[in-house]
């Protein structure tokens, strides 16, 4: 076979750039794992928010077995806004949780969010009813809107942002323990561990809303977040739920559950089952399946109830029935 | 470290303690953070330099000294010293300048960043994406504003801000395109209200439902529409924000409800007097931004207003 220059020169440039197209594609997004052989999940009944939430929620963090002595956990609620209804992380858990993390050794509970619309934290945390929970002085409240920042390489590469400035608090803590809201959510679909940690990324930089985490994806940025500042722990409140058109103006949903895990991933997947969606379908959760954590059911460890059915789906826009299971076990 | 010297007045007290404390919180290498940390905040920074440059205006050197110093080279400031990227704080800069009668260029170039600044939504194709196919939040597109940092969308308090630092550098001479931003400001704003008054961050409808208005924002949004025609929407949330006030439990959003029905001369004493029970000395209020802010509120009608704009 006759190979001119001409043809040889267009050849190799065909596959250099073939190949180049490839490595982009190929090339993982990620620089980090966190995925175990094994997850824990424990799923607590809890009809209502009372004075017995915080010896349920102790007897459910027994069973996993934390090490916490001389460590700084960073309580991450969902704070949002001063609005009525399942909005808000209840009090209630927050500051249950704080205690029980202090029983089990931690040497201090910083409560961390960074609201992301109300630029008016002191209301927010006014309105959450969460300051007489922070009367304890190893209980300290952080807000990561306006914290002391560092520059940080994001470890995933999905928003394309690179980096970002972080809160120091956050940076610093030990064990990091992500606290949702179990709710439906009008850009993400769902808004559980994983999305609650868009409040770490600091409005004070980023502005009200973080609106550059729109523009760079919401489940990109999401991946990038979780990469980069790794969720230890989580405690998802879904007593009282929300449904519909989350996160601020969907309706009320008792669902009387809260989730804890030792994997965001699988605490995420397993509220998704019980609000009967397939985490699958949710882009973030599905990604993250990769490296953030476990989704398959079958990789999950069921400390305590199991998921049972018949469930009936959570309320949904829409643009979100696709996220609906076909079979919702 | 700027000295001061001592506050000396005889009208109200209520802001003596609060002044006193947010001057010890001041950074060792000047301005304030939010929290204490060794990171300066220029939001912190300019609203405490107000306070400052309201009780001595001959310190105004002293304050001008080192925001000269944060400015970026584009014109622009960062949110933090130390940040290399530009910011909505530069609506803050312009105005303590303005403020601080700064005659070394420094609120030029800041304009001049401020004028080619926009939010993402004024370039052609998003402003197309908008309108035919991403309608979930109603909004209209053509009417931008200022984004709180470059590559995001128009929100509603760097546009407030933005409208206020041009309004008041330009009240003397305007030319044609700082007229046509602040309208194009104003129509954003007018625009992105809520059902029933007020503002939030910048949506008010998603999916076909209407979100709340905040304190804040409608009070920033109404610093900055304090000189133009008292609209049916202008007066809905005036009407908002004063029956809002009274159920103000945090001394931020108190704080800017009163710096703003100040300047549409609606009774204030009342919540004067709520804003400083919840002050107190100052000691209780940690973020040094609020602190300021608390004054600036305590301080209404002593003082030239920082964010008032010439009729």
């Amino acid at each position: 076979m006759n190979v001119d220059r001409r043809r040889f020169i267009g050849s190799a440039a065909g596959m250099a750039s073939t190949t180049g197209v490839a490595t982009v594609w190929l090339r993982p997004k990620h620089s980090v794992s966190y995925r175990r052989p094994r997850s824990f999940v424990a799923i607590l009944n809890a009809a209502e928010y009372s004075e017995k939430t915080e010896a349920l929620l102790m007897e459910g963090l027994r069973l996993f077995h934390f090490n916490l002595p001389g460590k700084t956990v960073l309580l991450k609620p969902n704070l949002v806004e001063d609005l009525p209804g399942p909005v808000n992380t209840h009090a209630n858990i927050i500051g249950a949780a704080a205690r029980c993390f202090l029983r089990l050794g931690a040497t201090r509970v910083v409560i961390g969010e960074g609201p992301g619309h109300q630029r008016d934290t002191e209301l927010v945390v006014h309105a959450a009813n969460l300051e007489p929970h922070l009367a304890d002085r190893q209980i300290e409240f952080v807000d990561l809107n306006r914290d002391e920042l560092v520059r940080v390489k994001l470890k995933a590469n999905y928003s394309g942002l690179g980096e970002l400035w972080l809160p120091r608090t956050v940076l610093d803590s030990d064990f990091v323990v992500s606290m949702p809201k179990v709710k439906t959510h009008h850009w993400a679909g769902v808004t559980l561990s994983m999305k609650n940690m868009f409040g770490v990324v600091p409005g004070m930089k980023y502005g009200w809303p973080k609106n550059l985490l729109h523009w760079h994806g919401i489940h990109e940025s999401i991946l990038d977040i979780c990469a980069t500042v790794p969720i230890h722990f989580v405690i998802a409140d879904g007593i009282t739920a929300m449904e519909g058109n989350g996160p601020l103006q969907g309706i009320a949903r008792e669902l009387g559950k809260i989730v804890l895990a030792d994997d965001p991933a699988a605490a995420d997947a397993t509220c998704a089952r019980l609000m009967g969606f397939d985490p699958h379908r949710v882009q973030h959760l599905s990604e993250g399946g990769r490296f953030l954590g476990n989704l398959r059911a079958d990789r999950i460890t069921m400390l305590a109830e199991r998921i049972e059915g018949p469930i009936r789906p959570f309320a949904v826009l829409p643009e979100f029935h696709y996220l609906l299971a076909r079979t919702v076990l | 470290m700027i000295v001061y010297g001592s506050i000396h007045h005889n009208r109200s007290m209520d802001y003596v303690g609060p002044l006193q404390e947010l001057r010890r919180r001041e950074s060792p290498g000047a301005g304030w953070s939010f929290f204490g940390s060794r990171q300066v905040s220029l939001e912190a920074t300019c609203l405490a330099n107000f306070s400052v440059l309201a009780e001595r205006p001959s310190a105004a050197p002293q304050v001008v000294r080192p925001l000269l110093r944060a400015q970026l080279s584009d014109g622009s400031w960062p949110s933090f010293i130390g940040d290399d990227g530009s910011s909505w704080t530069t609506t803050l800069a312009i105005c303590l300048l303005n403020s601080a009668n700064d005659s070394s260029g420094a609120r030029e170039r800041g304009l001049s960043w401020l004028m080619k600044t926009n939010g993402r939504e004024a370039n052609w194709f998003w402003r197309w994406k908008f309108k035919l196919a991403d309608r979930a939040v109603r909004f209209d597109p053509d009417r931008y504003g200022w984004p709180w940092l470059s590559g995001s969308a128009s929100w509603v308090i760097p546009t407030a801000f933005s409208v206020i630092a041009i309004k008041q550098f330009t009240a003397c001479s305007r030319s044609e395109i700082s007229e046509r931003r602040i309208r194009l400001g104003v129509d954003m704003l007018l625009d992105r209200v809520c059902l029933g008054g007020g503002w939030n961050s910048g949506n008010s409808v998603v999916y076909g439902v209407p979100l709340s208005a905040h304190v804040e924002s409608t009070a920033i949004a109404l610093l900055a529409l304090q000189d133009e025609e008292r609209t049916s929407v202008i007066r809905a949330s005036l009407g908002w924000l004063k029956e809002r006030s009274s159920t103000i439990e945090s001394a931020e959003s108190l704080a800017w409800c009163i710096l703003s029905l100040f300047v549409y001369q609606e009774p204030v004493e009342h919540l004067k007097a709520k804003l400083a029970a919840l002050v107190g000395d100052g000691h209780e209020i940690r973020n040094n931004a609020t602190l300021a802010t608390a004054i600036l509120a305590l301080k209404c009608g002593e003082m030239i207003h920082p964010f008032e704009v010439l009729r």
